[in-house]
């Protein structure tokens, strides 16, 4: 027999996926992640001769005050949306990073109607709203069924086509309002011609972030229904665990995919007709500061629940509105702004990992 | 005898499962040591919480008397712990060699690969196998890439072996060269710990026997002290009849006909050269022949799932030939794919989604827009009762579902009927019971004989030459992408039916 010795591991990292998260976990990794973001903001912004908690309760502010929530509300609207959007591609497998573009091309539309009407008047104004409804809708709709099509029928990888099919959307109206659209009393500024009311999301409580809920509430219960109750909301979700099981149960892959597109991308692109028609009242160029990807972010950390879509969104709505009052009144630099949401959404980001997976370093000692 | 390891007490859950339930187990030196039971009766798993895959919820393991803890295969590997699994992890496009020193402490900077070559021939010749140290793994057979498995542990000087149902792979002369190697590597003290559920096995090969089933130890014992019935009996937890009983067939109209069926496999090559075969209803045609000869191509093409390139299947008169997989689920044909892990079943899904993974589109489970989960779930309850479907609950995930229970899933999907409240006409089974232990094996016979006796007609594909011959009615040789022969059981015996599986053309008077 050989004699024993003891056998000394090396360190080790391990990283496990938890079969299990629970809640508790879940909170308190969201909110120490946030603590975290937050602490190394405040080593910028002390770098920058600020002081920090000066910063965060201008920050904090934004949740208690009535006026600063409600705008946090407008900005949630548009967010909220395009991740409602998402969570049906991402159902199907369908890595759809597109919203940003859906949402301009939702702005097209939206706003072309509006011309439309003010240089032809062809229908009655109580109907211009209901028809950039649909314009938004549909024409988002088609900016994301086109890729999903692609994809469908020829393998083209979505990632690429959706998110180069962003800047094509956005330098498109880029052009416009540059343009041909180009309000002619605006004193060469790129800017659309105010909306009218009748075309303004204002027009059923008066106060878009009231309106823009109602909206928000309808397609939230519209994809908790589409999800779990229709045909397609199953067919989605067999799509999303493989093309072979799906076209084993006989699903019409083709048609799934790209309906499934369409409807993400339509309603990410009502999103984009809630920027123009609800916090802005007319066109400009870069009408969204990225809407579209923190709907992402929001989707994943509402871990494609439509009802989680709502609170979470209007969380990402104070950070854009906060960034807004720093600028103002502490006169921070844009770019310091703009980091410090990025490390928020960095955090968070590694947070969801931190909950899904669990790390140990572990040292052993065999006798 | 001196014991090499001892499991104590281990307790093991999965979300809504409990794989091991105080398990206790000890492997002595010298011994081949057989781990016997069902699939899903937890076997594996105890296997993968020695070997450092998983941690045991709760209970302790003993290596050489000493208490370790093993977290992870590399812990198991430094403990003198090797374990061949039933797929192997081998890299194809890499050597022998390369593989085998693949994560080596001891090579070094410098690979000293002449050196090491010499010693891996010399290693693998001690135990009768041939292997060159420099070949690509792709290019090695089944049973070849078992021996570098095993080279690879024995290299690192392993002292415990764990083979995972290591014959499954193997031809029966392959299996021969294994036994032979593992008893001489007993002789040389090591302990071999083998999971199989196939009893025969158990008495070819091993000096104990440990039954599991549904988690627990049932009994360990000296092999020369049981015997195969009372093994089975511990297995499946009642008496087991090895002969299957079956009322004569009464053939009555077509179910398909496939005329000139062409098809060509995923490689481009012409896999159906020309299969003519009809399918009646109230029967069953089994389907031999050696893997690889167009048995996947064929059922693949009738379920809709490939193209053919000529040819037509004929229902009721109708050519179907290229029509959808929904028109053909629609047409009544049931499809029991192979590898159902793969092609029939998303394990992420729960057992309800895959039991109507089919059904939900059509009357009275949808409306043509809403689906009906309350009808479903009522539905899917009566299902899991009728195929005794473990466990319970519709809303488990299939992932948790042992290999048995998957396929009772997927009869119960197939065979219930959900389409138009009607049996279906034709039934393509390819392979379901490979891998299935005897109770599940034995529930898949005796369900597809029923159903061929209310009116399906069966097209029963089977890599077990007696398995086909003890179901089928009818039963067609398959060779080189054609239909060689059809015959009744009984009408030809088994050497001749072997020969025409290899292709040797045989006279018939």
């Amino acid at each position: 027999m050989k004699l024993a010795k003891t056998i000394i591991m090396p360190h080790s990292v391990k990283i496990k996926r938890r079969l299990h998260i629970s809640r508790k976990l879940s909170i308190l990794t969201t909110f120490s992640t946030l603590v975290l973001a937050f602490g190394v903001s405040g080593i910028f912004f002390a770098m920058i001769g600020l002081n920090p908690l000066d910063v965060y309760s201008y920050m904090v502010g934004v949740y208690t005050s009535p006026t600063l929530l409600l705008k946090a509300l407008e900005r949630a609207i548009p967010i909220g949306l395009a991740a409602l959007g998402l969570s049906i591609a991402f159902r199907m497998n369908f890595w759809n990073i597109g919203a940003e573009g859906q949402m301009y091309m939702g702005m097209f539309a939206s706003t072309g109607i509006v011309l439309l009407h003010a240089y032809y008047d062809l229908i009655p104004d109580y109907l211009v709203l209901l028809l950039m409804i649909l314009a938004s809708f549909v024409t988002g709709g088609l900016w994301c069924g086109l890729p999903a099509f692609l994809k469908a029928k020829m393998r083209v990888n979505e990632i690429l086509t959706t998110l180069m099919m962003n800047y094509v959307a956005m330098y498109f109206v880029d052009f416009l309002i540059y343009g041909p659209w180009r309000d002619p009393k605006g004193y060469g500024f790129p800017l659309s011609i105010p909306f009218p009311e009748y075309a303004k999301l204002t027009m059923i409580f008066g106060e878009f972030a009231y309106s823009g809920l109602l909206l928000l509430c309808i397609a939230v219960a519209l994809a908790v229904v589409i999800l779990r109750y229709t045909k397609l909301g199953f067919e989605l979700k067999i799509v999303g665990e493989g093309i072979d099981i799906a076209r084993y149960a006989g699903i019409r892959i083709t048609k799934v995919i790209t309906l499934g597109g369409i409807l993400s991308g339509g309603i990410a692109g009502l999103g984009g007709l809630a920027i123009v028609s609800g916090i802005i009242g007319r066109l400009r160029p870069r009408a969204s500061p990225g809407y579209g990807y923190t709907a992402i972010i929001v989707i994943l950390l509402s871990a494609l629940n439509p009802w989680l879509v709502v609170p979470v969104s209007i969380f990402f709505g104070g950070i854009f509105v906060a960034g807004d009052i720093l600028q103002a009144t502490l006169k921070i630099p844009g770019a310091a702004v703009e980091m410090h949401q990025a490390l928020i959404f960095l955090f968070i980001v590694v947070g969801e990992f931190l909950k899904r997976y669990k790390i140990t370093i572990t040292r052993e000692v065999v006798r | 005898m001196e014991e090499l390891v001892s499991l104590r007490g281990i307790i093991k859950h999965f979300p809504g499962v409990i794989a091991n339930d105080n398990v206790s187990f000890t492997l002595r030196k010298g011994e081949i040591h057989a781990l016997l039971g069902e699939n899903g009766a937890g076997k594996t798993t105890l296997m993968n919480i020695l070997y450092g895959l998983y941690r045991p919820d709760i209970g302790e393991i003993y290596v050489e008397g000493r208490k370790v803890e093993i977290n992870s295969p590399k812990d198991a590997i430094t403990l003198g712990i090797g374990m061949v699994h039933q797929n192997f992890k081998l890299i194809p496009s890499h050597t022998v060699l390369e593989n085998i020193i693949l994560g080596l402490k001891k090579s070094g900077l410098v690979i000293k690969s002449r050196k090491i070559g010499e010693e891996i021939k010399k290693l693998a010749e001690s135990y009768g196998w041939r292997i060159n140290p420099n070949a690509y793994v792709w290019q090695l057979t089944a049973g070849e890439k078992q021996q570098v498995e095993l080279l690879k542990i024995l290299y690192r000087d392993a002292k415990i072996l764990i083979l995972d149902e290591p014959t499954s792979v193997l031809t029966p002369q392959e299996c021969r060269i294994l036994l032979q190697a593992l008893r001489r590597m007993a002789k040389e003290g090591k302990g071999i710990i083998f999971i199989t559920h196939k009893l025969d096995e158990v008495f070819a090969i091993s000096d104990r026997v440990t039954v599991m089933r549904k988690g627990r130890v049932l009994v360990t014992k000296e092999t020369s002290e049981t015997n195969m019935s009372e093994l089975a009996q511990y297995m499946v937890g009642r008496p087991v009849i090895f002969t299957i009983e079956k009322k004569e067939s009464r053939p009555s109209g077509e179910a398909i006909t496939i005329k000139n069926l062409k098809a060509f496999n995923d490689k481009g090559v012409l896999a159906l050269k020309d299969v003519n075969l009809k399918v009646m209803k109230n029967e069953i045609v089994g389907i031999i022949g050696v893997t690889g000869n167009g048995q996947q191509e064929l059922v693949e093409v009738i379920a809709g799932l490939r193209k053919a390139s000529g040819g037509s299947l004929i229902v009721d008169g109708v050519n179907i030939i290229n029509s959808s997989p929904e028109k053909i689920i629609e047409l009544g044909i049931a499809y029991i794919p192979p590898e159902p892990l793969r092609y029939g079943i998303a394990p992420n899904l729960t057992v309800l989604d895959n039991l109507f993974m089919k059904a939900y589109r059509y009357k009275p489970y949808s409306n043509g827009v809403i689906v009906n989960w309350k009808k479903i779930y009522n539905k899917a309850e009566e299902l899991i009762r009728e195929f005794q479907i473990v466990p319970e609950n519709p809303y488990a995930k299939a992932r948790s579902l042992s290999g048995g229970n998957l396929q009772r899933l997927i009869l119960a999907r197939e065979l219930s009927g959900l389409i138009g409240e009607k049996i279906p006409r034709l039934i393509v089974a390819a392979y379901p019971t490979k891998g299935l232990d005897v109770g599940a094996t034995e529930f898949v016979h005796k369900t597809l004989i029923e159903y061929s006796r209310k009116g399906s007609g069966i097209l029963f594909v089977s890599e077990d030459i007696e398995e086909a011959l003890m179901i089928s009615d009818r039963v067609a040789v398959m060779h080189d992408g054609k239909i060689v022969r059809v015959f009744r059981p009984g009408e030809v015996d088994i050497d001749k039916i072997g020969l025409m599986m290899a292709g040797v053309e045989i006279a018939f008077k």
